[in-house]
């Protein structure tokens, strides 16, 4: 089963290469940049006028082919004083975004291993007489409702 | 035309009276608790059903000031328009602000009203007693930020005999009827299990009771805010014409936190239901889905983060803010106190077990949540530490979201098979191969079909793994319980569980080939495109009191002509483009008109969205609710002293499985 699950993969994933279509790069560039006149919505979602803008100097870059994909994006947000990057930067005080979330999995993780340990240790505690009796008891008691 | 409106008098009236009698309910109630005065707490449903009545008072009075159009107030002139569509001025309520707090009101004093009678013969329990008294303070709270600071029935300028009618985003489709009111009911129907919850940590019953009382609610909430969010995708397709269903907006997001940690309760309540564990996580969970709610209606409605979903800035936001706060505050000082009756009493055995599945379930929701309000809110904290504006958008979210879902995904397929407390290997491998052919099967069938890209190839593999699983259990419940196979929470949940994946699935094929293509085409030319052809058959005009619409018609593949329209709004001079889909089972083929464009050019731009599955998106949204309703139902009880768990110690072939 494993072989089949890899050679499979590897059969779909040789087919993700070669540079992509204008069209294609045109849109994944739109998706990385925000409209900068509406709210919260990128070149690609918006109808407004300045992503109209920005999707003809996108379209002009691509067929230019000069610039690969993240240049276009750099010279765009260069471009215009707010940054209209939908990607946060991966250094100074952006890069807490992107830091944050592996460690509140790491820390979610290792509290979690930390916790399975103390019931293990915990588990290894045997059942008394007492602890017996009173569950037959129980099971007495539900048995006897029961049958009546 | 009165100085003072009817309409206004009687509503304000109304919001009034709402606040005199949340704020009476809670002093009589917390008299009755006080004094064990059985008859003073037989009166609290009352005040739940007259607090229902006003706020239905309220927003019947600015229906009808809509209806009659009454210009002497602010709501009105802000929202209404003589030209306005009927079905449209009906939705104008909740089109804006102030409007939308009174449909909130009016939801969640109708839950507060149903509570109250579903319960009003046990009022004398404290636990209920207290929990009517919370659900008063949230009634008193949302009743004061209509009469304060969203105040729907404020007069306005005079003289004003018309309004520019809603946003003509909210009155182009039939769904602004629907996915509001949906989502609203989801929204508060999440104040039931806080209010049982906060009740627990007061009265120190922190036992299983208030889970049992509320297990419904929480369920019917969740089901509500799921169907709520599907709607609001079909609407946003339908509508915003850039194909898309999710866009990582600030104010989806706001209505996501919420589902992720409803979610994530939905389960680990289970093992607290089985073991008696996890108290304080599912405390905090309830909690934090109320409080979410609430920080989602801050975003929302403050005006702190742009969004095109978002209503103007307003001046609740340092109301919802101080209301969140004193929430988590409250919360955290209640857990604090009882900390000692919270500790479980057991321990879980195996993390190979179905509480450990659900134990692992619950940190990826969690941190799903967490990825998901940071990306949000982190723009706002870069404003205020460093002065700077940055916009976190669509690839942040689907980078860090991918592995999370994958690994959803992937606890999906195997916490159904897994057994309580502890599994072997021999139960492990009995149970999981079938449902590991079937992801097999389908990774076989995509690279086949040529899907490729390893995410989108993992997430057809896991899917048909999860499938696997959720199938297994129907058909073995099925067997053993007749059509009951498919109800009760266990099985019903597996339902959701197909629905879920069938919308993942959906999601990762439209999002990885969806094909696109714009076109210049002049009148009666056509061109092919993914297999089909399109002729464009010219533009034409329509005019109505509303809009004036330039419409393409485009014949697609000989058949059916589509006409993308794109629309002028008179009054806002917004200009809106209207897509048009040929929906089928395999592609939609969505069409735009792109620019400005005049009913005599003789040319257009058409951009053509070949985007595949999307129908399964609303199939498997369908199946989400039906499998809610399911899970409602009672299933087949077990028997008391059934065991719980597999006996680890037999051969696989001799293990029951316990669902």
């Amino acid at each position: 089963m494993l072989f089949c699950v890899v050679a499979l993969m590897i059969v779909g994933t040789q087919r993700d290469s070669g540079p992509g279509t204008p069209q294609e790069r045109i849109e994944s560039v739109s998706k990385r940049l925000a409209c900068p006149t509406c709210d919260g919505e990128s070149v690609y979602e918006s109808r407004g006028a300045g992503s109209q803008a920005i999707r003809k100097e996108i379209v002009r870059q691509v067929a230019d082919g000069q610039l690969t994909d993240s240049q276009i994006v750099k010279a765009i947000d260069d471009s215009y004083t707010a940054s209209l990057k939908l990607v946060p930067g991966g250094t100074g005080f952006d890069a807490l975004i992107w830091v944050l979330p592996i460690v509140v999995l790491i820390v979610s993780i290792v509290g979690l291993a930390v916790v399975f340990r103390r019931w293990k240790m915990q588990g290894s505690l045997t059942a008394t007489d007492a602890d017996r009796e009173l569950v037959e008891s129980a099971l007495r008691e539900v048995s006897d409702k029961s049958d009546s | 035309m009165l100085a003072v409106s009817i309409n206004a008098a009687i509503g304000r009236g109304a919001i009034l009276l709402g606040l005199l009698t949340c704020l009476s309910g809670i002093a009589i109630t917390l008299a009755g608790i006080r004094k064990h005065d059985l008859r003073a707490l037989k009166s609290a449903p009352r005040y739940a059903y007259v607090a229902f009545a006003a706020a239905l008072l309220a927003f019947i009075m600015m229906e009808r000031a809509l209806i009659t159009r009454d210009f002497s107030m602010k709501y009105v002139q802000q929202v209404g328009s003589r030209d306005t569509p009927a079905i449209f001025n009906l939705t104008a309520a909740w089109s804006a602000l102030e409007g939308s707090i009174l449909l909130w009101l009016l939801a969640l004093t109708g839950l507060i009203a149903a509570v109250a009678r579903k319960f009003r013969a046990r009022v004398g329990d404290e636990l209920l007693a207290w929990a009517m008294v919370v659900l008063f303070v949230v009634g008193l709270f949302f009743f004061s930020l209509s009469f304060g600071p969203a105040n729907p029935f404020a007069m306005g300028a005079l003289g004003v005999n018309d309004g520019p009618g809603p946003n003509p985003l909210l009155q182009n489709h039939i769904l602004v009827l629907f996915h509001p009111p949906i989502l609203y009911i989801g929204y508060v129907g999440f104040t039931v299990p806080f209010a049982f919850a906060m009740a627990a940590l007061i009265t120190g019953r922190v036992g299983e009771g208030w889970l049992l009382e509320t297990r419904r609610w929480t369920l019917y909430a969740w089901g509500f805010l799921t169907v709520g969010i599907i709607l609001g995708s079909w609407w946003s397709y339908e509508v915003l014409g850039w194909s898309g269903v999710w866009a990582w907006d600030p104010v989806e997001n706001a209505s996501f936190l919420p589902w992720l940690t409803g979610t994530a309760y939905l389960h680990s309540v289970l093992v607290q239901e089985r073991r008696g564990m996890l108290r304080v996580w599912n405390l905090s969970l309830v909690i934090a889905t109320f409080s979410l709610t609430i920080l989602g209606t801050f975003l929302t409605r403050s005006g702190v983060i742009n969004s095109v979903h978002a209503f103007s800035e307003g001046s609740v936001g340092p109301w919802l803010l101080t209301f969140f706060a004193v929430i988590v505050v409250v919360a955290i000082v209640l857990i604090g106190r009882r900390g000692d009756q919270l500790r479980s009493p057991g321990a879980i055995d195996s993390p190979i077990s179905r509480e450990g599945a659900f134990l692992a379930n619950n940190v990826i929701f969690s941190v799903f949540a967490f990825v998901v309000l940071l990306g949000t809110v982190f723009p706002l904290i870069v404003e205020s530490l460093n002065d700077r504006r940055i916009v976190v958008g669509e690839p942040f979210f689907n980078r860090m979201t991918m592995p999370l879902g994958l690994t959803l995904l992937f606890l999906m397929a195997i916490a159904p098979v897994l057994p309580w407390r502890k599994a072997s290997q021999e139960v492990l491998r009995d149970r999981l191969f079938w449902p590991a052919w079937c992801g097999v099967g389908a990774l076989a069938v995509s690279v086949f079909v040529g899907a490729e890209g390893w995410a989108s190839l993992a997430a057809f593999a896991l899917g048909g793994f999860a499938a696997g699983a959720a199938l297994r259990q129907i058909a073995l419940a099925s067997r053993r319980q007749g059509w009951r196979g498919v109800v009760g929470r266990a099985n019903g949940g597996m339902v959701v569980h197909i629905g879920v994946i069938i919308i993942a699935v959906a999601l990762s094929a439209s999002s990885s080939y969806t094909r696109t293509q714009e076109f210049v085409m002049k009148v009666g030319e056509t061109v092919t495109f993914s297999g089909h052809t399109f002729t464009f058959e010219g533009l034409s005009l329509e005019t109505d009191d509303v809009k004036t619409s330039v419409k393409a018609a485009v014949r697609i593949d000989g058949e059916a002509v589509y006409s993308p329209a794109r629309s002028k709004y008179l009054k806002q001079g917004m200009d809106i483009g209207t897509p048009s889909v040929k929906t089928g089972l395999v592609n939609d083929l969505y069409i735009t008109l792109e620019g400005n464009v005049r009913p005599s050019d003789t040319e257009a731009r058409i951009k053509i969205f070949v985007k595949p599955l999307i129908l399964w998106l609303w199939i498997g949204g369908a199946l989400m609710a039906i499998g809610t309703v399911l899970a409602a139902f009672p299933g087949k009880r077990r028997q008391p002293t059934a065991p719980v768990s597999a006996d680890t110690a037999t051969s696989a072939h001799n293990v029951n499985d316990h669902v």
